[in-house]
């Protein structure tokens, strides 16, 4: 705002930056799915803490046990039905043809579907976090829980580590396939390029080359 | 709120595809539609449950079942990827989950006799609550076993069928022999082990 009164040229390199800016921001301050997003982290976090704190809150394994138990499935619950699909546009499943087999189907949104359904920034951040953090930290509670030989805990820190690691191994997935299309896409380019290139002598080509701004 | 009711849909939707499949393994008949569309929630669910039951009023206390608790966690879902394994091994058609799937659901028949032991066993504790538990037991046994190879045994080869229900019966008499074996005497006994 200072700068617009300076000069006249610089007023409007700001008022499109401001303006750029505030689009930007809305697409980033956006949070939509603001309870998606909070279940998506709660009952994930909760998990890890309800396992580092069980200790203090309570006596009985069995209780800290079935409480982790129930967050962790509810949490891959969660995220693979409800918030993946709101906060990313990604789902995964499963699904059994007619012959018996099984096949996995990894699936992105078209990013071609603007407005309400597109994803914001910070909630794509958040569930990309959230899904890489916390299988890193039950890696972690892995194997303190195997060199420190607590074996009753060990049962379910592998569920933990095999609950969260589906999930992101699924959403990685999703979104590897979705680059693949991208990459393809790429290399098409490139190639192109390299085609352009190889063709110097070709005077259409060459026309086509020096018309490129470098 | 619209968000309630896309996660209300989905939610609904697994919840009677798990009922659904109680029902079938209660009523076991050659179909598959346990096979189709396989999930883990109902065998997560009866785990969980049977675990709990198995621990006989000593969740409470300081000296905890734990061990046992975890163990019976850890036999169900070893067990099963085992026999699943050796049924991949043996060269059946099924493929890793469906089988999980199947064998999980199969232990309902157990789950229901663990709980009509503990009712038996409020009752009291002689031979003839011994003898009423066993045939419980039993049949529940025979239950699982039968609804379990209902549904495994198509996906294998004709000649291969003894060798993928051999280690099935094995997984469920583990199980069944927890659900005789147990008495929830010796965990009413933990108040001697405290100081």
């Amino acid at each position: 705002m200072m700068r617009q009164d300076s000069n006249d040229a610089t007023e409007d390199v700001s008022l499109f930056d401001t303006e750029d800016e505030t689009r930007r921001k809305s697409k980033k301050s956006k949070i939509r799915h603001p309870l998606a997003c909070f279940f998506h982290l709660f009952f994930r976090v909760s998990a890890i803490l309800v396992y580092l704190l069980c200790e203090i809150l309570s006596s009985s394994f069995i209780a800290c046990m079935v409480t982790i138990i129930l967050l962790l499935s509810c949490d891959f619950w969660t995220v693979k039905n409800i918030t993946g699909r709101l906060l990313v546009g990604l789902r995964w499943w499963n699904q059994v043809d007619d012959d018996g087999r099984s096949h996995w189907i990894f699936e992105a949104r078209k990013p071609s579907t603007q407005g309400k359904t597109a994803s914001s920034d910070s909630e794509s951040r958040i569930f990309w976090l959230g899904l890489v953090i916390c299988p890193l930290i039950w890696v972690i509670f892995f194997f303190s829980a195997l060199f420190s030989f607590k074996l009753k805990w060990l049962a379910v820190v592998i569920m933990g580590v095999v609950l969260q690691c589906a999930n992101l191994y699924g959403y990685v997935k999703c979104k590897v396939g979705n680059k693949s299309n991208l990459k393809s896409m790429a290399t098409n380019y490139f190639g192109r390029q390299f085609f352009r290139q190889l063709g110097k002598k070709d005077p259409k080509a060459m026309k086509d080359t020096t018309m490129l701004p470098l | 709120m619209a968000e309630v009711d896309e996660a209300s849909k989905p939610l609904l939707r697994d919840l009677k595809a798990v009922g659904k499949k109680f029902g079938h393994v209660m009523y076991p008949k050659k179909s598959t539609t346990l096979l189709r569309d396989w999930d883990l929630w109902g065998p997560l669910l009866l785990c969980v449950t049977l675990a709990l039951m198995l621990q006989g009023g000593s969740a409470d206390s300081k000296e905890d079942g734990g061990p046992q608790f975890a163990e019976v966690f850890v036999i169900i879902w070893f067990g099963s990827v085992i026999i699943t394994l050796n049924s991949k091994l043996l060269g059946g058609t099924i493929s890793f989950f469906q089988s999980l799937c199947v064998l999980g659901y199969c232990i309902l028949p157990l789950t229901v006799a663990m709980i009509v032991c503990r009712l038996v066993l409020l009752g009291g504790t002689g031979t003839a609550s011994f003898i009423v538990r066993f045939i419980v037991v039993v049949a529940s046994f025979g239950w699982s076993t039968f609804a379990s190879t209902a549904f495994l045994a198509d996906s294998q080869p004709p000649n291969r069928k003894a060798l993928v229900v051999y280690p099935v019966f094995l997984f469920y008499f583990v199980i069944s022999w927890m659900i005789v074996t147990f008495s929830p005497s010796h965990s009413d006994g933990t108040t001697d082990t405290g100081p």
